[in-house]
Protein backbone atom coordinates (compact mmCIF):
# COMPACT_ATOMS: atom_id res chain seq x y z
CA UNK A 1 0.00 0.00 0.00
CA UNK A 2 2.86 2.53 0.29
CA UNK A 3 3.99 4.74 -2.46
CA UNK A 4 7.04 6.16 -3.53
CA UNK A 5 5.94 9.60 -3.02
CA UNK A 6 8.40 11.32 -5.51
CA UNK A 7 7.88 8.78 -8.25
CA UNK A 8 4.22 9.07 -7.89
CA UNK A 9 4.54 12.37 -7.89
CA UNK A 10 6.69 12.22 -11.07
CA UNK A 11 3.91 10.07 -12.95
CA UNK A 12 1.16 11.87 -12.01
CA UNK A 13 2.41 15.89 -12.92
CA UNK A 14 3.71 14.27 -16.42
CA UNK A 15 0.10 13.23 -16.86
CA UNK A 16 -1.93 16.08 -16.17
CA UNK A 17 0.61 17.78 -18.41
CA UNK A 18 0.16 15.34 -21.24
CA UNK A 19 -3.25 15.30 -21.21
CA UNK A 20 -3.83 18.83 -21.14
CA UNK A 21 -1.23 19.38 -23.90
CA UNK A 22 -3.09 16.52 -26.38
CA UNK A 23 -6.36 18.30 -26.06
CA UNK A 24 -4.98 21.69 -26.49
CA UNK A 25 -5.98 22.99 -23.07
CA UNK A 26 -2.95 24.93 -21.17
CA UNK A 27 -5.16 25.65 -18.16
CA UNK A 28 -6.72 23.18 -15.65
CA UNK A 29 -9.43 24.10 -13.13
CA UNK A 30 -10.74 22.15 -10.42
CA UNK A 31 -13.32 22.49 -7.56
CA UNK A 32 -11.34 23.27 -3.83
CA UNK A 33 -13.06 22.62 -1.05
CA UNK A 34 -10.74 23.05 2.14
CA UNK A 35 -10.37 19.46 2.22
CA UNK A 36 -7.43 16.62 1.33
CA UNK A 37 -7.93 15.43 -1.88
CA UNK A 38 -8.66 18.64 -3.71
CA UNK A 39 -5.48 20.25 -2.39
CA UNK A 40 -3.60 17.33 -2.99
CA UNK A 41 -5.08 17.67 -6.89
CA UNK A 42 -4.14 21.32 -7.37
CA UNK A 43 -0.83 20.85 -5.79
CA UNK A 44 0.33 18.22 -8.44
CA UNK A 45 -1.68 20.48 -11.31
CA UNK A 46 0.37 23.65 -9.96
CA UNK A 47 3.75 21.80 -10.27
CA UNK A 48 2.70 20.11 -13.43
CA UNK A 49 1.30 23.40 -14.93
CA UNK A 50 2.23 27.32 -14.28
CA UNK A 51 0.72 28.15 -11.27
CA UNK A 52 -1.21 30.94 -13.26
CA UNK A 53 -2.68 28.31 -15.22
CA UNK A 54 -4.91 26.40 -12.57
CA UNK A 55 -7.99 27.82 -11.41
CA UNK A 56 -9.56 26.17 -8.34
CA UNK A 57 -12.99 27.12 -7.70
CA UNK A 58 -14.08 27.68 -4.25
CA UNK A 59 -18.22 26.80 -4.18
CA UNK A 60 -19.64 26.24 -0.82
CA UNK A 61 -23.53 26.79 -0.32
CA UNK A 62 -23.78 29.67 1.93
CA UNK A 63 -22.28 30.03 5.58
CA UNK A 64 -22.48 26.36 6.05
CA UNK A 65 -18.27 25.78 5.48
CA UNK A 66 -16.87 28.92 6.07
CA UNK A 67 -13.97 27.40 7.78
CA UNK A 68 -13.01 25.47 4.64
CA UNK A 69 -13.95 28.09 2.33
CA UNK A 70 -10.96 30.14 4.21
CA UNK A 71 -9.36 26.87 4.13
CA UNK A 72 -9.39 26.59 0.49
CA UNK A 73 -8.67 30.28 0.03
CA UNK A 74 -5.45 30.27 2.10
CA UNK A 75 -4.64 27.41 0.14
CA UNK A 76 -5.21 28.88 -3.06
CA UNK A 77 -2.84 31.89 -2.38
CA UNK A 78 0.30 29.86 -1.25
CA UNK A 79 0.00 27.55 -4.28
CA UNK A 80 -0.19 31.22 -6.00
CA UNK A 81 -2.93 29.63 -8.24
CA UNK A 82 -6.12 31.69 -9.15
CA UNK A 83 -9.21 31.21 -7.35
CA UNK A 84 -12.28 32.52 -7.12
CA UNK A 85 -15.59 32.00 -4.39
CA UNK A 86 -19.05 30.75 -5.77
CA UNK A 87 -22.03 31.06 -3.66
CA UNK A 88 -24.62 28.09 -4.79
CA UNK A 89 -27.24 28.39 -2.27
CA UNK A 90 -28.98 31.21 -4.66
CA UNK A 91 -29.30 28.58 -7.02
CA UNK A 92 -29.59 25.87 -4.77
CA UNK A 93 -32.97 27.53 -2.58
CA UNK A 94 -34.10 28.31 -5.48
CA UNK A 95 -35.04 25.09 -7.01
CA UNK A 96 -35.50 23.97 -3.23
CA UNK A 97 -38.22 26.42 -2.51
CA UNK A 98 -40.22 25.19 -5.47
CA UNK A 99 -39.28 20.82 -4.72
CA UNK A 100 -39.09 21.02 -0.44
CA UNK A 101 -37.02 18.03 0.89
CA UNK A 102 -36.00 17.21 4.54
CA UNK A 103 -33.76 14.56 2.32
CA UNK A 104 -30.20 15.40 3.56
CA UNK A 105 -28.80 13.45 0.55
CA UNK A 106 -31.34 14.13 -2.10
CA UNK A 107 -30.24 18.14 -1.15
CA UNK A 108 -26.12 16.94 -1.01
CA UNK A 109 -26.56 15.69 -4.17
CA UNK A 110 -28.02 18.42 -6.01
CA UNK A 111 -25.55 20.61 -4.29
CA UNK A 112 -23.05 18.50 -5.77
CA UNK A 113 -24.30 18.58 -9.13
CA UNK A 114 -24.75 22.67 -8.78
CA UNK A 115 -20.76 22.65 -8.13
CA UNK A 116 -20.27 20.21 -11.31
CA UNK A 117 -22.27 22.80 -13.44
CA UNK A 118 -20.22 25.73 -12.50
CA UNK A 119 -17.00 24.23 -13.00
CA UNK A 120 -18.27 22.89 -16.61
CA UNK A 121 -19.36 26.49 -17.42
CA UNK A 122 -15.96 28.00 -16.24
CA UNK A 123 -14.11 25.02 -18.02
CA UNK A 124 -15.61 26.78 -20.92
CA UNK A 125 -15.58 29.68 -19.77
CA UNK A 126 -11.67 29.48 -18.84
CA UNK A 127 -10.83 27.10 -21.54
CA UNK A 128 -9.60 25.14 -18.66
CA UNK A 129 -9.60 21.13 -18.10
CA UNK A 130 -11.45 19.71 -15.31
CA UNK A 131 -9.39 17.68 -13.11
CA UNK A 132 -11.36 15.41 -11.06
CA UNK A 133 -10.30 14.78 -7.55
CA UNK A 134 -12.11 11.40 -6.53
CA UNK A 135 -9.47 8.53 -5.32
CA UNK A 136 -9.25 5.03 -5.70
CA UNK A 137 -11.50 4.37 -2.31
CA UNK A 138 -14.44 6.60 -3.12
CA UNK A 139 -14.54 5.55 -7.19
CA UNK A 140 -14.57 1.50 -5.80
CA UNK A 141 -17.05 2.15 -2.75
CA UNK A 142 -19.26 4.40 -5.11
CA UNK A 143 -18.83 6.96 -2.41
CA UNK A 144 -19.80 10.06 -4.76
CA UNK A 145 -22.74 11.96 -6.54
CA UNK A 146 -22.88 10.49 -10.14
CA UNK A 147 -22.66 14.03 -13.05
CA UNK A 148 -21.94 15.65 -9.48
CA UNK A 149 -18.56 15.46 -7.97
CA UNK A 150 -17.28 12.52 -10.26
CA UNK A 151 -17.82 14.61 -13.41
CA UNK A 152 -14.65 15.46 -15.01
CA UNK A 153 -11.80 15.64 -17.58
CA UNK A 154 -9.37 13.82 -16.45
CA UNK A 155 -8.52 12.23 -12.95
CA UNK A 156 -5.32 12.16 -11.63
CA UNK A 157 -6.18 10.87 -8.43
CA UNK A 158 -8.12 8.03 -9.52
CA UNK A 159 -5.70 5.36 -9.03
CA UNK A 160 -4.97 5.65 -5.32
CA UNK A 161 -6.44 4.96 -2.28
CA UNK A 162 -7.16 7.82 0.40
CA UNK A 163 -4.50 6.61 2.75
CA UNK A 164 -2.14 6.81 -0.20
CA UNK A 165 -3.28 10.17 -0.96
CA UNK A 166 -2.71 11.38 3.18
CA UNK A 167 0.82 10.10 2.47
CA UNK A 168 1.64 11.90 -0.74
CA UNK A 169 -0.43 14.86 0.68
CA UNK A 170 2.88 14.99 3.51
CA UNK A 171 5.59 14.38 0.89
CA UNK A 172 3.85 17.47 -1.14
CA UNK A 173 3.88 19.80 2.09
CA UNK A 174 0.20 19.97 2.18
CA UNK A 175 -0.45 22.20 5.49
CA UNK A 176 -1.39 20.14 8.86
CA UNK A 177 -4.50 21.66 9.06
CA UNK A 178 -6.08 20.59 5.71
CA UNK A 179 -4.23 16.99 6.19
CA UNK A 180 -5.61 16.39 9.95
CA UNK A 181 -9.03 17.40 9.14
CA UNK A 182 -11.98 14.51 9.37
CA UNK A 183 -12.73 13.49 5.81
CA UNK A 184 -16.30 14.52 4.84
CA UNK A 185 -18.21 14.81 1.76
CA UNK A 186 -19.23 18.11 2.78
CA UNK A 187 -22.92 17.55 2.10
CA UNK A 188 -24.40 18.98 5.34
CA UNK A 189 -22.96 19.70 8.45
CA UNK A 190 -21.23 17.36 10.78
CA UNK A 191 -21.08 14.65 8.06
CA UNK A 192 -17.84 12.19 7.61
CA UNK A 193 -17.22 9.60 5.11
CA UNK A 194 -16.13 7.16 8.06
CA UNK A 195 -19.11 7.35 10.06
CA UNK A 196 -21.32 7.45 7.41
CA UNK A 197 -19.62 4.19 5.33
CA UNK A 198 -19.26 3.04 8.83
CA UNK A 199 -15.55 1.89 8.17
CA UNK A 200 -12.32 3.18 9.07
CA UNK A 201 -10.41 4.63 5.73
CA UNK A 202 -7.86 2.96 7.30
CA UNK A 203 -9.38 -0.37 7.26
CA UNK A 204 -11.56 -0.01 3.82
CA UNK A 205 -8.23 0.61 2.27
CA UNK A 206 -6.37 -2.63 3.42
CA UNK A 207 -9.67 -4.49 2.59
CA UNK A 208 -10.13 -2.99 -0.92
CA UNK A 209 -6.42 -3.44 -1.37
CA UNK A 210 -6.69 -6.93 -0.42
CA UNK A 211 -10.05 -7.64 -2.74
CA UNK A 212 -8.83 -5.32 -5.82
CA UNK A 213 -5.40 -4.58 -6.36
CA UNK A 214 -4.08 -8.31 -4.92
CA UNK A 215 -7.14 -10.52 -5.96
CA UNK A 216 -7.14 -11.93 -2.90
CA UNK A 217 -10.23 -14.36 -2.10
CA UNK A 218 -12.86 -12.86 0.34
CA UNK A 219 -12.68 -16.10 2.65
CA UNK A 220 -8.51 -14.99 2.63
CA UNK A 221 -8.87 -11.60 3.51
CA UNK A 222 -11.47 -12.99 6.58
CA UNK A 223 -9.25 -15.10 7.88
CA UNK A 224 -6.35 -12.71 8.11
CA UNK A 225 -8.80 -11.00 10.96
CA UNK A 226 -11.11 -8.76 8.95
CA UNK A 227 -15.03 -9.13 10.22
CA UNK A 228 -16.66 -11.16 7.59
CA UNK A 229 -19.76 -8.06 7.75
CA UNK A 230 -17.40 -5.77 7.06
CA UNK A 231 -15.71 -7.33 4.06
CA UNK A 232 -18.95 -7.79 2.59
CA UNK A 233 -20.40 -4.55 3.05
CA UNK A 234 -17.39 -3.58 1.11
CA UNK A 235 -18.45 -5.90 -1.55
CA UNK A 236 -22.07 -5.04 -1.14
CA UNK A 237 -21.21 -1.41 -2.00
CA UNK A 238 -18.59 -2.49 -4.26
CA UNK A 239 -20.97 -4.21 -6.51
CA UNK A 240 -24.21 -1.50 -6.29
CA UNK A 241 -22.21 1.27 -7.80
CA UNK A 242 -20.76 -0.44 -10.82
CA UNK A 243 -23.04 2.05 -12.46
CA UNK A 244 -21.39 5.05 -11.23
CA UNK A 245 -18.11 4.00 -12.95
CA UNK A 246 -19.11 2.41 -16.10
CA UNK A 247 -21.40 4.54 -19.21
CA UNK A 248 -24.98 3.91 -19.48
CA UNK A 249 -25.72 0.41 -21.14
CA UNK A 250 -26.84 0.67 -24.75
CA UNK A 251 -29.12 -1.46 -26.30
CA UNK A 252 -27.12 -3.36 -29.34
CA UNK A 253 -29.38 -3.69 -32.03
CA UNK A 254 -27.02 -2.58 -35.31
CA UNK A 255 -24.32 -4.50 -36.35
CA UNK A 256 -22.04 -1.18 -34.66
CA UNK A 257 -22.91 0.24 -31.52
CA UNK A 258 -21.42 2.92 -29.19
CA UNK A 259 -20.59 1.19 -26.12
CA UNK A 260 -20.28 -2.05 -27.74
CA UNK A 261 -18.25 -2.45 -31.04
CA UNK A 262 -17.48 0.89 -31.64
CA UNK A 263 -13.67 0.70 -30.29
CA UNK A 264 -11.68 3.43 -30.38
CA UNK A 265 -9.09 5.05 -27.79
CA UNK A 266 -9.79 8.01 -25.60
CA UNK A 267 -6.98 9.34 -26.74
CA UNK A 268 -7.45 9.20 -30.49
CA UNK A 269 -4.64 11.05 -33.19
CA UNK A 270 -3.64 12.79 -29.97
CA UNK B 1 29.00 -0.81 -33.90
CA UNK B 2 26.99 2.25 -33.16
CA UNK B 3 23.94 1.30 -31.80
CA UNK B 4 20.91 4.18 -31.03
CA UNK B 5 17.73 3.55 -29.19
CA UNK B 6 14.85 6.21 -30.05
CA UNK B 7 12.53 5.80 -26.70
CA UNK B 8 9.86 8.20 -28.12
CA UNK B 9 6.33 8.55 -27.31
CA UNK B 10 4.45 8.11 -30.97
CA UNK B 11 1.08 9.80 -31.27
CA UNK B 12 -2.07 6.90 -31.08
CA UNK B 13 -3.42 6.70 -34.74
CA UNK B 14 -1.37 9.65 -36.79
CA UNK B 15 1.40 7.55 -39.46
CA UNK B 16 2.08 11.36 -40.98
CA UNK B 17 3.07 12.57 -37.47
CA UNK B 18 4.88 9.48 -36.60
CA UNK B 19 6.99 9.21 -39.70
CA UNK B 20 8.03 12.75 -39.48
CA UNK B 21 9.29 11.85 -35.67
CA UNK B 22 11.38 8.54 -36.83
CA UNK B 23 12.97 11.52 -39.60
CA UNK B 24 13.64 13.78 -36.82
CA UNK B 25 15.58 10.64 -34.69
CA UNK B 26 16.83 8.80 -37.96
CA UNK B 27 18.76 12.63 -38.63
CA UNK B 28 19.89 12.80 -35.14
CA UNK B 29 21.59 9.19 -35.74
CA UNK B 30 22.95 10.07 -39.19
CA UNK B 31 24.84 12.94 -37.45
CA UNK B 32 26.33 10.48 -34.34
CA UNK B 33 27.24 7.93 -37.66
CA UNK B 34 24.64 5.52 -35.87
CA UNK B 35 24.49 2.04 -37.94
CA UNK B 36 21.53 0.85 -36.62
CA UNK B 37 18.65 2.77 -34.89
CA UNK B 38 16.15 1.57 -33.34
CA UNK B 39 12.07 2.15 -32.25
CA UNK B 40 9.67 1.01 -30.32
CA UNK B 41 6.37 -1.63 -30.85
CA UNK B 42 4.36 -0.20 -33.11
CA UNK B 43 6.09 2.94 -33.26
CA UNK B 44 4.80 4.59 -36.34
CA UNK B 45 0.99 4.03 -34.85
CA UNK B 46 1.12 4.17 -31.01
CA UNK B 47 -0.41 1.23 -28.88
CA UNK B 48 -3.68 1.36 -27.98
CA UNK B 49 -5.27 1.54 -31.95
CA UNK B 50 -8.52 -0.93 -30.64
CA UNK B 51 -11.09 -0.20 -34.33
CA UNK B 52 -7.83 1.66 -35.44
CA UNK B 53 -5.50 -0.92 -36.54
CA UNK B 54 -7.23 -1.60 -40.16
CA UNK B 55 -6.58 2.31 -40.72
CA UNK B 56 -3.18 3.00 -39.92
CA UNK B 57 -2.08 -0.74 -41.50
CA UNK B 58 1.23 -0.68 -43.77
CA UNK B 59 1.75 -2.98 -46.58
CA UNK B 60 5.84 -3.21 -46.81
CA UNK B 61 5.79 -3.69 -50.53
CA UNK B 62 4.05 -1.00 -51.54
CA UNK B 63 3.56 1.90 -49.19
CA UNK B 64 5.37 5.26 -49.62
CA UNK B 65 6.46 5.77 -46.11
CA UNK B 66 7.83 2.30 -46.05
CA UNK B 67 9.96 3.52 -49.64
CA UNK B 68 10.69 6.48 -47.69
CA UNK B 69 11.99 4.86 -44.73
CA UNK B 70 14.15 1.50 -46.95
CA UNK B 71 15.93 5.12 -48.63
CA UNK B 72 17.01 6.37 -45.20
CA UNK B 73 18.37 2.67 -44.21
CA UNK B 74 20.76 3.17 -46.73
CA UNK B 75 22.56 5.38 -44.50
CA UNK B 76 21.26 4.10 -40.98
CA UNK B 77 19.62 0.83 -40.40
CA UNK B 78 16.45 0.75 -38.63
CA UNK B 79 13.92 -1.51 -36.76
CA UNK B 80 10.85 -0.14 -35.62
CA UNK B 81 6.90 -1.31 -34.84
CA UNK B 82 3.66 -1.08 -37.82
CA UNK B 83 0.51 -2.51 -38.28
CA UNK B 84 1.21 -4.62 -41.14
CA UNK B 85 -1.22 -5.73 -43.31
CA UNK B 86 -0.16 -8.81 -44.81
CA UNK B 87 -2.87 -10.53 -46.70
CA UNK B 88 -5.82 -8.23 -47.54
CA UNK B 89 -7.84 -7.49 -44.16
CA UNK B 90 -5.08 -9.81 -42.05
CA UNK B 91 -3.20 -7.31 -39.70
CA UNK B 92 -0.22 -8.07 -37.42
CA UNK B 93 1.67 -6.14 -34.72
CA UNK B 94 5.16 -6.25 -36.86
CA UNK B 95 8.41 -5.13 -36.51
CA UNK B 96 10.41 -4.22 -39.58
CA UNK B 97 15.01 -4.85 -40.16
CA UNK B 98 15.67 -2.13 -42.54
CA UNK B 99 18.91 -2.19 -44.02
CA UNK B 100 20.85 -1.22 -47.35
CA UNK B 101 18.06 -0.16 -48.72
CA UNK B 102 16.36 -3.45 -48.01
CA UNK B 103 13.77 -5.10 -45.99
CA UNK B 104 15.87 -7.75 -44.23
CA UNK B 105 13.03 -9.22 -42.10
CA UNK B 106 9.73 -8.61 -40.79
CA UNK B 107 8.59 -10.21 -37.50
CA UNK B 108 4.86 -10.35 -36.86
CA UNK B 109 4.52 -10.45 -33.02
CA UNK B 110 3.66 -13.98 -31.93
CA UNK B 111 2.05 -13.73 -28.17
CA UNK B 112 -0.91 -11.61 -28.08
CA UNK B 113 -1.66 -10.50 -25.07
CA UNK B 114 -5.42 -10.63 -24.22
CA UNK B 115 -6.39 -9.83 -20.97
CA UNK B 116 -6.99 -7.59 -18.28
CA UNK B 117 -5.96 -4.44 -19.48
CA UNK B 118 -4.45 -5.99 -23.01
CA UNK B 119 -6.40 -6.62 -25.94
CA UNK B 120 -4.25 -7.53 -28.66
CA UNK B 121 -5.99 -10.61 -30.05
CA UNK B 122 -9.13 -9.29 -30.62
CA UNK B 123 -7.89 -6.73 -32.91
CA UNK B 124 -4.62 -8.30 -34.48
CA UNK B 125 -3.80 -11.31 -36.50
CA UNK B 126 -1.08 -14.13 -34.78
CA UNK B 127 2.72 -14.55 -35.75
CA UNK B 128 3.64 -17.89 -36.22
CA UNK B 129 7.30 -17.55 -36.02
CA UNK B 130 10.61 -17.10 -34.68
CA UNK B 131 13.28 -16.40 -37.06
CA UNK B 132 16.86 -15.42 -37.02
CA UNK B 133 18.38 -13.49 -40.09
CA UNK B 134 21.54 -12.24 -41.44
CA UNK B 135 23.09 -8.27 -40.95
CA UNK B 136 25.80 -6.57 -41.89
CA UNK B 137 26.19 -6.86 -38.04
CA UNK B 138 25.79 -10.52 -37.36
CA UNK B 139 22.73 -13.43 -36.72
CA UNK B 140 19.74 -11.32 -35.35
CA UNK B 141 16.66 -12.05 -34.17
CA UNK B 142 13.51 -9.73 -32.96
CA UNK B 143 10.80 -10.61 -30.96
CA UNK B 144 8.15 -7.76 -29.53
CA UNK B 145 7.21 -7.16 -26.31
CA UNK B 146 5.63 -10.29 -24.79
CA UNK B 147 7.17 -12.57 -26.96
CA UNK B 148 10.09 -11.61 -24.98
CA UNK B 149 8.44 -13.09 -21.90
CA UNK B 150 8.37 -16.39 -23.23
CA UNK B 151 11.60 -18.22 -22.26
CA UNK B 152 10.82 -20.54 -25.60
CA UNK B 153 10.51 -17.59 -27.85
CA UNK B 154 14.28 -16.51 -26.76
CA UNK B 155 15.29 -19.93 -27.03
CA UNK B 156 14.20 -19.79 -30.23
CA UNK B 157 16.55 -17.50 -31.45
CA UNK B 158 19.04 -18.81 -29.69
CA UNK B 159 18.86 -22.24 -31.53
CA UNK B 160 18.48 -20.17 -34.98
CA UNK B 161 22.04 -18.64 -34.16
CA UNK B 162 21.04 -15.38 -33.42
CA UNK B 163 24.06 -12.94 -31.91
CA UNK B 164 21.94 -10.26 -31.49
CA UNK B 165 18.40 -10.37 -30.11
CA UNK B 166 16.37 -7.16 -30.90
CA UNK B 167 12.85 -6.19 -28.26
CA UNK B 168 11.08 -3.73 -29.05
CA UNK B 169 7.86 -2.96 -26.93
CA UNK B 170 5.55 -0.88 -25.42
CA UNK B 171 5.40 -1.87 -21.71
CA UNK B 172 2.70 0.29 -19.32
CA UNK B 173 4.26 0.22 -16.20
CA UNK B 174 2.31 -1.20 -13.00
CA UNK B 175 3.00 -0.96 -9.11
CA UNK B 176 4.29 2.36 -7.35
CA UNK B 177 6.15 0.94 -4.18
CA UNK B 178 9.56 0.78 -6.09
CA UNK B 179 12.18 2.95 -5.75
CA UNK B 180 12.70 5.31 -9.09
CA UNK B 181 10.57 2.76 -11.47
CA UNK B 182 7.04 0.68 -11.91
CA UNK B 183 7.83 -2.69 -10.27
CA UNK B 184 6.90 -4.24 -13.63
CA UNK B 185 10.07 -2.44 -15.00
CA UNK B 186 12.01 -5.08 -13.12
CA UNK B 187 10.97 -8.33 -14.76
CA UNK B 188 12.05 -6.59 -18.36
CA UNK B 189 15.42 -6.26 -17.03
CA UNK B 190 15.62 -9.68 -15.21
CA UNK B 191 14.95 -11.26 -18.91
CA UNK B 192 17.45 -9.03 -20.49
CA UNK B 193 19.93 -10.16 -17.97
CA UNK B 194 18.80 -13.69 -18.11
CA UNK B 195 18.68 -13.69 -21.68
CA UNK B 196 21.47 -12.06 -22.82
CA UNK B 197 23.95 -13.87 -20.59
CA UNK B 198 22.65 -17.76 -21.28
CA UNK B 199 22.37 -16.73 -25.07
CA UNK B 200 25.81 -15.04 -25.04
CA UNK B 201 24.26 -12.35 -27.46
CA UNK B 202 23.58 -8.97 -27.48
CA UNK B 203 20.43 -7.92 -25.86
CA UNK B 204 18.81 -4.76 -26.34
CA UNK B 205 15.53 -3.51 -25.03
CA UNK B 206 13.53 -0.80 -26.89
CA UNK B 207 10.60 0.36 -24.92
CA UNK B 208 8.19 3.61 -25.48
CA UNK B 209 7.23 6.61 -22.99
CA UNK B 210 4.09 8.70 -22.94
CA UNK B 211 0.27 7.85 -21.81
CA UNK B 212 -2.00 6.44 -23.93
CA UNK B 213 -5.86 6.15 -22.06
CA UNK B 214 -3.87 6.70 -18.60
CA UNK B 215 -1.93 3.83 -19.68
CA UNK B 216 1.61 4.81 -18.77
CA UNK B 217 4.76 3.51 -21.07
CA UNK B 218 7.64 3.17 -18.46
CA UNK B 219 10.65 3.15 -21.04
CA UNK B 220 13.69 2.02 -19.36
CA UNK B 221 15.28 1.04 -22.64
CA UNK B 222 18.48 -0.92 -21.77
CA UNK B 223 21.23 -3.07 -23.74
CA UNK B 224 22.94 -6.08 -22.01
CA UNK B 225 25.97 -7.38 -23.33
CA UNK B 226 26.80 -11.27 -24.10
CA UNK B 227 28.03 -11.33 -20.68
CA UNK B 228 24.93 -10.45 -19.22
CA UNK B 229 26.05 -6.77 -18.12
CA UNK B 230 24.50 -3.56 -18.42
CA UNK B 231 25.94 -1.70 -21.17
CA UNK B 232 22.84 0.98 -21.04
CA UNK B 233 20.16 2.15 -19.62
CA UNK B 234 17.41 4.87 -20.80
CA UNK B 235 15.40 6.79 -18.20
CA UNK B 236 12.10 5.69 -17.19
CA UNK B 237 10.05 7.91 -17.89
CA UNK B 238 11.01 10.63 -20.44
CA UNK B 239 11.87 10.42 -24.36
CA UNK B 240 15.70 9.50 -24.91
CA UNK B 241 17.87 9.16 -27.34
CA UNK B 242 20.17 6.46 -26.16
CA UNK B 243 23.34 5.97 -27.66
CA UNK B 244 26.19 3.44 -27.25
CA UNK B 245 29.00 1.89 -28.64
CA UNK B 246 29.39 -2.26 -28.62
CA UNK B 247 31.70 -4.40 -29.41
CA UNK B 248 30.55 -6.94 -31.49
CA UNK B 249 33.64 -9.24 -30.69
CA UNK B 250 32.24 -9.57 -27.43
CA UNK B 251 29.96 -12.21 -28.63
CA UNK B 252 32.84 -14.46 -30.10
CA UNK B 253 34.92 -13.77 -26.80
CA UNK B 254 32.34 -14.79 -24.13
CA UNK B 255 31.30 -18.21 -26.37
CA UNK B 256 35.19 -19.15 -25.97
CA UNK B 257 34.87 -19.00 -22.33
CA UNK B 258 31.00 -20.65 -21.81
CA UNK B 259 30.02 -22.67 -24.54
CA UNK B 260 26.14 -22.76 -24.46
CA UNK B 261 25.97 -22.44 -27.97
CA UNK B 262 28.12 -25.18 -28.71
CA UNK B 263 26.36 -27.18 -26.60
CA UNK B 264 23.20 -26.82 -27.47
CA UNK B 265 20.67 -29.65 -28.41
CA UNK B 266 17.79 -28.31 -30.37
CA UNK B 267 17.08 -31.69 -31.52
CA UNK B 268 16.84 -33.32 -27.89
CA UNK B 269 14.04 -29.99 -26.94
CA UNK B 270 12.60 -30.97 -30.52
CA UNK B 271 11.84 -34.85 -29.53
CA UNK B 272 11.07 -33.84 -25.87
CA UNK B 273 8.56 -31.21 -27.42
CA UNK B 274 7.40 -33.80 -29.58
CA UNK B 275 6.88 -36.47 -27.09
CA UNK B 276 4.86 -33.66 -24.51
CA UNK B 277 2.50 -32.66 -27.05
CA UNK B 278 1.78 -35.82 -28.10
CA UNK B 279 0.38 -36.40 -24.47
CA UNK B 280 -2.12 -33.71 -25.18
CA UNK B 281 -6.21 -34.73 -24.56
CA UNK B 282 -8.11 -33.66 -27.20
Amino acid sequence: MKINEPFVEKILTAFIREELSKFNYKKGILGLSGGLDSAVCASLAAKALKPSNVVGLIIPYGETFSEDVKDAQEFARLLKIRSRTINISPMVDAYFSSYPTENKILKGNKMARERMSILYDFSAREKALILGTSNKTELLLGYGTIHGDMACGINPLGDLYKTQIKQLAEYLGIPEKIRKKIPSAGLWIGQTDEEEIGLSYDEIDKILYQLVDKRTPKKDIIASGFKKETVEKIISLIKNSEFKRKLPPIPKISSRSVGHDFLFPFDWDK
Amino acid sequence: MKVALAQISPHLGNVKKNFDLHLKYIEKAKRKNVDLLIFPELSLTGYTLKDLVGEVALSPDSDPFFDELKTASRDVSLVFGFVEEKERGLFYNSAAFLSEGKILHIHRKVFLPTYGMFEEGKFFALGKNFHTFSTPYGNTGMMICRDFLHYGACYLLFAGGSEIIIVISAAPGRGIQGKEAYETSRMWESMGETISLFSTAFLIYCNRVGFEDGKHFSGGSFIYNPMGKLVAKASYLDNEFLFQEINLDDIREVRKKWPYKRDDRPEIILEALKRIIGKYED
